[in-house]
């Protein structure tokens, strides 16, 4: 071949028209299909569907609008989720810091985390029954204090209604902060405290004008996330109360699918309807301000 | 009056020494390098003159005024760290005004330091983007801004071009020095590049293993180095172990093949030392063109072309050495293999004791 002959480029690799890989990713979307995507299709479409017809209809919102009932647990599941988000956000982010950047010994983060990763998925039937031996009027810890003359629930504190589910409730939010506000931790850089020290900042001044801001969207994304879950919490409140001293609003799309309060379908799918609205928007506000802080912290 | 003046430091991290006996005069004005390898206790030095580090012993003196104890926000010196560390939060003229926030000064001064600021790097476009709208270069550039922005009394540059592709590193270094000379201010520059340090340098201080080396100009610390360290670690060196065979006349015998050295080599040394000979690549000629004090008979070994120099590697007697000439297109390369003669001066035969360490 001369030197100004072409060489033949070489042909390029068949592109393949199917990967493998979808296979192994298969199973994922079978799952969502079958345990999030149908049961939400089927909410929806039931919400705006006559339970006896069958045909299109706005009754069931409608009643839930009206319904006293059903607000007041809507009232009450948005408050809780509000306390024990706030409560968790406060707490997992303090205890957090401390145990990553307080200088504290490194195995304190590894067991912080073997916790955290434990405790955040401590919920529902076990927790309860936990806290009903330790807290309940006559909890193990109840009678110890009592025996040194405190009793808690002279003092208005009782296991079964708002603040003691609240505290209840703490026990799986504040783990769950530790674990999703790490990375924003991790990525505060040290450069940034010297840079700011080195520019006459006071360590207050850093706080307030580079480390909070930065840490601002995580923060908020975690407290939503936080939020969502107490929101959508059912089974820990039910083993709790028995559904019946907290009116929740998990609890009371039970009582209807159950039939066993008035057996209203529509108006259980209509509620459930109300929630995925609202666990939606958790999730929308979550991975907006995720993507914001990921920006920041990369 | 000298400007900075760093007396006897030397820190300690749990009982190992980092730096020790540091003793260091800077002038108004001055721009000073500190060049050594990884962990020869550079970056830790500049941290104390930045605060945050404090010196185990010693003192730090700057316009006449003891600053040791200082914390680093009361000591106003501009600090350029490695990786940027700009405030991702802020924009660009945010970045650069927030010291002078922090001191309260009103929004007009502020907003005039900036924009002078940003015409000073030639941002003024980027003012309102974020960090992570701007490449490393530029992202460098506002650090730079921001350090000079309040006005400190000396500007402490850690390691700046290291996360920068070649061709900004050479750019922009250009831009520090020029920057660094307009408004006068004296600097303090860590680096582990020698070109780098050689480029822009009043004075360069080698260190390794937490001391001293030498400390001068960047033409004395290559031309003179007074230690067999930076001897080899600045710049490239032929370095061979030797026997004085006559220090009266600067004869030095290196496995039966024989050197001349100049007497200021010498001074020190007896016949029957055990020295370490040096001689830089560019010192080497072939004797064809131009016999000098040292004519070694030599065979050609690799030849390897570097852009504008091209590197001879030559075998004399069981030593390799590297001789670099210039490249220009009408140069006559022997072959590997060839059997030739190689000079050179009797000053550019170095002498040191002991081992080579770099």
């Amino acid at each position: 071949m001369s030197q100004s002959q072409k060489r033949d480029a070489p042909k390029a690799r068949p592109v393949s028209q199917m990967s493998w890989a979808w296979l192994g990713v298969m199973p994922f979307f079978i799952f969502a299909f079958m345990f999030l995507l149908y049961p939400s299709s089927t909410i929806v479409v039931r919400t705006f569907q006559d339970a006896e017809t069958g045909s299109f209809t706005l009754k069931n919102i409608i009643n839930l609008m009206r319904d006293p009932y059903v607000l007041g647990a809507y009232s009450l599941s948005i408050k809780i989720s509000i306390v024990t988000a706030l409560g968790g956000a406060i707490f997992g982010f303090l205890l957090a810091y401390a145990a990553i950047r307080g200088g504290l010994p490194r195995f304190m983060r590894s067991s912080l985390m073997t916790f955290s990763g434990v405790a955040s998925n401590f919920a529902g039937v076990p927790l309860a029954f936990a806290f009903i031996a330790l807290l309940s009027p006559t909890g193990m810890l109840t009678n110890w204090l009592k025996a040194v003359g405190f009793n808690i629930y002279d003092y208005g504190f009782t296991l079964f209604k708002f603040w003691g589910l609240s505290l209840v409730y703490m026990y799986f939010q504040f783990p769950l902060m530790v674990l999703i506000i790490t990375p924003a931790i991790d990525g505060l850089r040290r450069e940034w405290v010297e840079a700011s020290e080195n520019l006459g900042a006071t360590t207050f001044q850093y706080w307030r004008y580079v480390a909070f801001p930065i840490l601002l969207p995580s923060l908020l994304g975690c407290t939503i996330l936080l939020f969502g879950n107490a929101f959508g919490a059912f089974a820990t409140a039910q083993a709790l109360t028995g559904g019946s001293a907290m009116n929740l609003a998990t609890i009371v799309i039970g009582a209807q699918l159950r039939g066993d309060v008035l057996g209203d379908l529509g108006l259980g799918y209509a509620v459930a309807f109300g929630m995925v609205i609202v666990m939606t928007v958790v999730m929308i506000g979550y991975s907006v301000l995720q993507r914001r802080a990921e920006r920041w912290l990369k | 009056m000298k400007h900075l003046i760093l007396k006897n430091i030397s820190k300690e991290y749990g009982g190992t020494t980092v730096v020790r006996d540091f003793n260091l005069e800077i002038e108004q004005g001055e721009f000073v390098s500190f060049l050594g390898p990884s962990g020869c206790g550079k970056t830790t030095t500049l941290r104390m003159v930045a605060g945050f580090e404090m010196p185990t012993t010693g003192t730090i003196t700057m316009n006449g005024a003891e600053i040791t104890n200082n914390p680093p926000n009361q000591r106003n010196v501009g600090m350029i760290f490695q990786a940027y560390a700009l405030f991702p939060n802020m924009t660009v003229a945010q970045n650069i005004g927030f010291g002078l926030k922090i001191r309260k000064e009103t929004e007009s001064a502020i907003k005039e330091r900036v924009d002078e600021m940003l015409a000073l790097i030639s941002l003024q476009k980027h003012a309102n983007k974020y960090p992570y709208q701007l490449s490393g270069g530029q992202q460098q550039r506002v650090a730079l801004a921001r350090a000079l922005a309040n006005r400190p009394q000396v500007l402490l540059l850690d390691e700046p071009l290291s996360a920068l592709d070649a061709k900004i590193r050479v750019s922009l270094r250009s831009e520090i020095r020029a920057i660094q000379k307009k408004m006068g201010i004296t600097a303090i520059f860590v680096t582990h590049d020698q070109e780098e340090a050689l480029s822009i340098s009043d004075r360069i201080v080698v260190m390794y293993e937490g001391r001293i080396e030498q400390v001068g100009t960047p033409f004395q610390v290559y031309n003179f180095p007074e230690t067999n360290f930076v001897a080899n670690f600045v710049g490239t060196l032929n370095s061979a172990e030797a026997e004085v065979v006559d220090s009266a006349q600067g004869l030095l015998n290196m496995d039966g093949i024989q050197f001349k050295t100049s007497q200021e080599e010498m001074k020190g040394r007896s016949t029957g030392d055990k020295i370490r000979m040096s001689i830089r690549p560019e010192r080497l000629s072939f004797a064809a063109e131009l016999k000098k004090d040292n004519v070694l008979d030599c065979v050609i070994e690799n030849i390897t072309f570097l852009g504008s120099v091209v590197r001879i590697q030559v075998k004399i007697g069981n030593a390799r050495f590297n001789m670099d000439t210039f490249n220009n297109p009408f140069l006559e390369l022997p072959k590997i293999g060839d059997k030739s003669q190689v000079t050179c001066s009797q000053e550019a035969v170095l002498v040191y004791s002991g081992e080579a360490t770099a």
